[in-house]
């Protein structure tokens, strides 16, 4: 069969998923951190210079308005994947209230209904281009 | 010579007649000229670099293929080449894990690779299309022996957990779901067309023969048109000698609504993409056998353990800064400089370019992957499954596909790719251990194979965006990308070129990078050829 439509339905299967299976399992910010984001930012949120960015202490992670910061996990940027398949509109908020709590960050917790809004609205986002097999 | 026929001069004539005087190659190239679109636009071949080197000194940057492409080429005809490496081998993404290879991902755990001898797995590159005919060039022409590489399996399994009915969360096998899926779509189709239904899409006379293509494409009844199974689905007991088994027993098909609900259907395609149709090459012995044998027609012109530090140039030439293996820091003069490095760790060197082409450095994604080889002790999918290579199919997205070795038939153990993700499953995959990697591969590949745990020996698994130098399993441009910075990275920033599958749409592919390198090498000497 052809791996990217394979991927794709894995992928929309995927979201279904992870959506139903939010209100099950509740991990905290923490858990969900340490499952999504650690293998390159690090759980101690100081990245690897040079290849992955710090979050903590970091300007644009703990920047008053947070939209922008959601719409990048969602999204993604440079070498980071977009997560909107894979994560919930509340996984995320926990994630990013953990983030721009976490270590010696001190800003304000992000709403499931502020990652809703950049899931949908906003400048229109760029058109996921589906991972495909090599 | 070229006679002129009776017959009027029609283009298939006049190609016939081409094949007088210049032979196959006149013919195909007179094809492709007339249109029969024979050849893709690179060709089969490597430029032919003539006129002379005028003793211009090149530096390059990386020796995977791009890098070593370029450095045989440029080499053959006279160029005085050198090549800095940063690895203690060459390669870069087309490699081979086996016993003793050593790798430590970003912020990772030292890693070993424990297989028994002979044994390995390819960590990135891993399947070679029929239609990469640069890469299919240099493997002729070096000699270097390739297997065929099982990309398709009908008796292989689907393991679908998030549908639902009885065909959910088991292995089915692949041709089950295909002739099922298909025999009842045929028969629906079928059922239609007869009761006239679709009588306004034919002309005259095609409505027998669609229905003819449906009964073989189904495997309909003769007279009726019903799927009621067929052979190619699997026997309850196979055929075989004397009374029993005899003929054997056929399957029953599932049920419609079983196929439906469980999401296998999925799997389903009418032809295989472009990249992954029949037939498909691996090298024996790894992929890391095409590098080698570059190395081994090449004069020892690459600088091992070479970090890049800088790529500076002036109206003259280049310079480019580096940290040797020693840890002492040097500088390489060229005329030229082919820069190979992936553009996700390009972002990160001192580069003299212009703004511009430092912004388009920056625009496109990598992507991030992972894969784990695991060495069974018993090839269980062969001797009990009778799986010859071929991939297993899961729609959770953090394993994605199982694959069988197309190496190493009937023989006593295995490495099997245990998973194969991306994106953001890749992400989190990879912010596991080493060891709970292989856990969570091992759980995974429990659930298709009774065997699988108790076979479990060791593994060796990557993350490609975690993999220093690489920083991503390849380029994934967006449209946007493609028509903004993708144009100003094909064309050289004064004395500087890039190469490699992230300039070229053949991206994630072996073959993206030679024939980017063909490209550029050909602009080079071009300019070279009119320069004083």
């Amino acid at each position: 069969m052809s791996p990217r439509a394979r991927l794709i339905a894995a992928t929309a299967l995927g979201f279904a998923l992870a959506s139903s299976g939010a209100a099950l399992a509740d991990p905290s910010g923490q858990e969900l951190f340490q499952q999504n984001c650690s293998a390159c930012h690090q759980v101690t949120g100081k990245g690897i210079p040079g290849a992955f960015p710090a979050l903590d202490g970091d300007p644009f992670v703990v920047q008053p308005d947070p939209a922008i910061v959601a719409y990048t996990v969602l999204h993604g940027r440079g070498g980071m994947p977009t997560f909107a398949p894979e994560l919930t509109d509340e996984q995320i908020s926990t994630i990013l209230t953990y983030v721009r709590s976490a270590w010696s960050n001190k800003a304000g917790p992000v709403t499931a209904a502020l990652v809703k809004s950049q899931r949908t609205s906003g400048a229109p986002p760029k058109p996921h281009i589906p991972e495909q097999a090599h | 010579m070229f006679e002129p026929k009776s017959a009027p001069l029609t283009r298939r004539s006049f190609i016939e007649s081409l094949g007088g005087v210049g032979g196959t190659a006149l013919v195909m190239a007179g094809m492709s000229a007339l249109g029969f679109g024979i050849e893709s636009a690179a060709g089969a071949t490597p430029p032919s670099l003539m006129g002379g080197s005028k003793g211009k000194k090149i530096v390059i940057l990386g020796s995977g293929m791009a890098g070593l492409s370029s450095a045989y080429e440029l080499t053959k005809v006279g160029y005085e080449v050198t090549v800095l490496e940063a690895r203690q081998r060459v390669g870069g993404r087309s490699y081979t894990a086996r016993r003793g290879t050593q790798l430590t991902e970003l912020g990772g755990e030292p890693q070993t690779c424990q297989f028994d001898e002979g044994y390995y797995i390819n960590p990135g590159p891993w399947r070679i299309p029929y239609h990469h005919r640069a890469y299919l060039h240099y493997a002729k022409k070096f000699g270097m022996a390739v297997e065929l590489f099982n990309n398709d399996n009908d008796h292989s399994y689907t393991l679908f957990d998030k549908g639902k009915g009885p065909l959910a969360g088991r292995p089915v096998r692949r041709q089950e779901i295909a002739a099922d899926t298909r025999g009842y779509a045929a028969e629906m189709l079928a059922k239609q067309v007869r009761q006239g239904a679709l009588d306004a899409e034919f002309t005259p006379g095609d409505k027998e023969l669609f229905l003819a293509y449906l009964k073989s494409e189904g495997y309909l009844t003769k007279n009726d048109f019903k799927y009621i199974g067929t052979d190619g689905r699997g026997y309850d007991i196979e055929p075989g000698a004397g009374l029993n088994p005899g003929p054997g027993k056929e399957s029953t098909p599932h049920k419609l609504t079983d196929i439906l609900q469980s999401n296998t259907w999925a799997t389903l395609k009418s032809v295989s993409d472009w990249d992954m149709q029949k037939t498909m090459f691996e090298p024996v012995g790894g992929m890391e056998q095409l590098p080698k044998a570059f190395v081994r027609n090449l004069p020892p012109i690459i600088k091992m353990g070479h970090v890049v530090q800088k790529i500076s140039q002036s109206p003259s030439g280049v310079e480019v800064a580096f940290i040797d293996a020693d840890g002492k820091a040097g500088t390489i003069a060229a005329d030229y400089c082919i820069c190979t490095i992936p553009l996700s760790v390009l972002r990160g060197i001192d580069m003299q370019v212009s703004d511009a082409f430092k912004a388009a450095i920056k625009v496109p994604a990598y992507a991030p992957v992972g894969k784990i080889g695991i060495q069974m002790k018993r090839r269980f999918w062969e001797d009990d499954h009778h799986i010859y290579g071929g991939h297993v199919y899961l729609d959770n997205p953090d394993i994605i596909t199982i694959s069988l070795p197309s190496t190493g038939w009937l023989g006593p153990k295995g490495v099997v790719l245990g998973y194969y993700q991306f994106g953001s499953n890749a992400a989190k995959v990879s912010a596991l251990s080493l060891e709970e990697r292989m856990k969570f591969a091992v759980a995974a590949g429990q659930k298709v194979f009774p065997q699988y745990a108790e076979s479990a020996e060791t593994a060796f698994s990557i993350a490609w965006h975690r993999v220093p130098y690489n920083m991503g399993g390849w380029v994934n441009w967006d449209e946007e990308g493609r028509k903004t910075a993708y144009p100003i990275l094909t064309e050289p920033d004064g004395r500087i070129y890039l190469a490699g599958e992230h300039l070229s749409y053949i991206t994630g592919w072996q073959e993206g990078a030679l024939e980017s390198s063909w490209q550029q090498i050909t602009k080079l000497h071009a300019r070279v050829q009119a320069s004083a």
